[in-house]
């Protein structure tokens, strides 16, 4: 228990300080920004409380809202993706059930269950993100265009880091 | 009662979910007060050390570019020291008061954090209220304006850049003296948009477009940009698209701006509204 929460603070900052020292600095063409540190939300244990699962994802969507100065954008998509969570990992389950007190890893159940889990998520969280920050729907469009492309790369990111985990 | 348990209990994770996105929607509403938040610039300072050093490496590795626009605006405020002085020596007044016509103060700062690919743009630059920077100051690049200050702190403020949906400025078409509001539309970081000009004005492509000193914030005269593009919309206006003279993916030195006469200027507009 103790071991978990210590690992999984880790992982809170190992990813908050990518994204805000690395990815927020990554500045392709204004159509790409990859948020890789919704990763944390996909790495949290199966069988979380929702509620616990809720509270760590405002955790997680307040403090990069600090650090990029965007109030309340990240926070609420973040939340939203905490919230959809369950439902996906219900609709996507193996057929054997999850493993008791795993987390969702490329490792257990397999690359193609991680690509499915991670777009679906990561698809929720960039739509709420892009359409959010802009507050419009002028430009439905575009502001599309940039969910997509960004979601592309942030899952390009987060399979290279599952990866490298898994090498370990 | 025990129904109302009940029911909490039911749906306990939909009520939390509804409780924490309408208190990041709260945030979200309430962003325009947010940036002169002292809590902000305490979590804030901890990534200023990582950003001053990747912003130093990155100055560094430019040092060519600096040198180059350095020597260029030299050469331009020569020219109109020259000007000046030549031009005053027929002149017959003697005014030993130094700040008898000065209206602008002129400070040089360093941007130290930029981004270019959100829709609402904001920097920062190392000079806060130590070194004289207010709120609503008017900063510029060498080559355009880059935003106005949004924030300060003891060492340093936030600009809301031109590169910011909230952003509007007052400005004009040089050739012809008519004035119109420029703002950007979120999509190039190249290109701003001039609205506001009537159709009967004459425009062509290559116009310089400069501030009016009606905002109290640029003074008059500063160079935005040239016309790249424009054509007629609906009603009796055009649509202008502006070629932004400053160069947003590499800005790195900019000017502040500040109107010492500013707060005369808005009491007298504010007696006549």
């Amino acid at each position: 228990m103790i071991n978990s929460i210590f690992r999984y603070g880790l992982i809170f900052v190992l990813l908050i300080l990518l994204q805000v020292l690395l990815f927020n600095n990554i500045q392709f063409s204004g159509y790409i920004n990859p948020y890789i540190y919704v990763m944390f939300i996909l790495l949290l244990p199966v069988e979380i409380p929702a509620w616990l699962m809720l509270l760590l994802s405002f955790a997680m969507g307040v403090t990069i809202d600090y650090f990029s100065g965007s109030p309340g954008v990240h926070s609420s998509a973040t939340v939203l993706a905490g919230f959809v969570r369950p439902y996906v990992l219900r609709v996507i389950s193996p057929r054997d059930g999850y493993e008791s007190g795993a987390s969702p890893s490329m490792l257990i159940y397999g690359f193609r269950w991680f690509l499915t889990y991670t777009l679906v998520i990561i698809l929720v969280h960039h739509t709420a993100l892009f359409y959010l920050e802009v507050f419009r729907f002028t430009d439905f469009f575009r502001t599309m265009l940039r969910v997509l492309l960004s979601s592309l790369f942030s899952i390009i990111f987060i399979l290279l880091i599952e990866f490298y985990r898994r090498g370990k | 009662m025990r129904n109302l348990l009940n029911f909490l209990a039911r749906y306990n994770n939909l009520i939390i979910f509804l409780i924490l996105e309408g208190l990041s929607f709260y945030f979200l509403a309430s962003r325009n007060t947010y940036h002169n938040n002292r809590v902000v610039f305490a979590f804030r300072g901890l990534t200023y050390g990582f950003e001053e050093k990747i912003t130093n490496i990155h100055n560094y590795l430019n040092l060519r570019v600096i040198n180059k626009n350095l020597a260029a605006e030299n050469v331009a405020l020569k020219n109109n020291m020259e000007r000046l002085v030549k031009g005053d020596k027929s002149l017959f007044s003697s005014v030993s008061d130094s700040v008898y016509k000065q209206q602008y103060l002129h400070m040089s700062a360093e941007v130290i954090d930029n981004s270019i690919n959100r829709q609402k743009n904001f920097f920062m630059i190392n000079k806060g209220i130590r070194q004289g920077v207010k709120v609503d100051m008017a900063v510029t690049s060498g080559e355009g304006v880059a935003g106005v200050v949004v924030g300060c702190s003891e060492n340093y403020s936030i600009v809301m850049s031109l590169l910011n949906l909230d952003f509007k400025v007052s400005t004009r078409i040089k050739s012809n003296g008519y004035f119109g509001s420029l703002s950007w539309d979120g999509r190039d970081y190249k290109q701003a948009i001039l609205s506001e000009i009537p159709q009967h004005v004459s425009v062509t492509v290559g116009d310089t477009v400069v501030t009016t000193g009606y905002s109290a914030i640029f003074p008059e005269g500063v160079m935005v940009g040239t016309v790249s593009d424009f054509k007629k919309i609906g009603g009796d206006f055009y649509k202008i698209n502006i070629l932004l003279g400053t160069d947003f993916k590499k800005l790195q030195f900019v000017e502040i701006i500040g109107n010492m006469k500013k707060t005369e200027q808005l009491d007298l507009q504010h007696l006549f509204q």
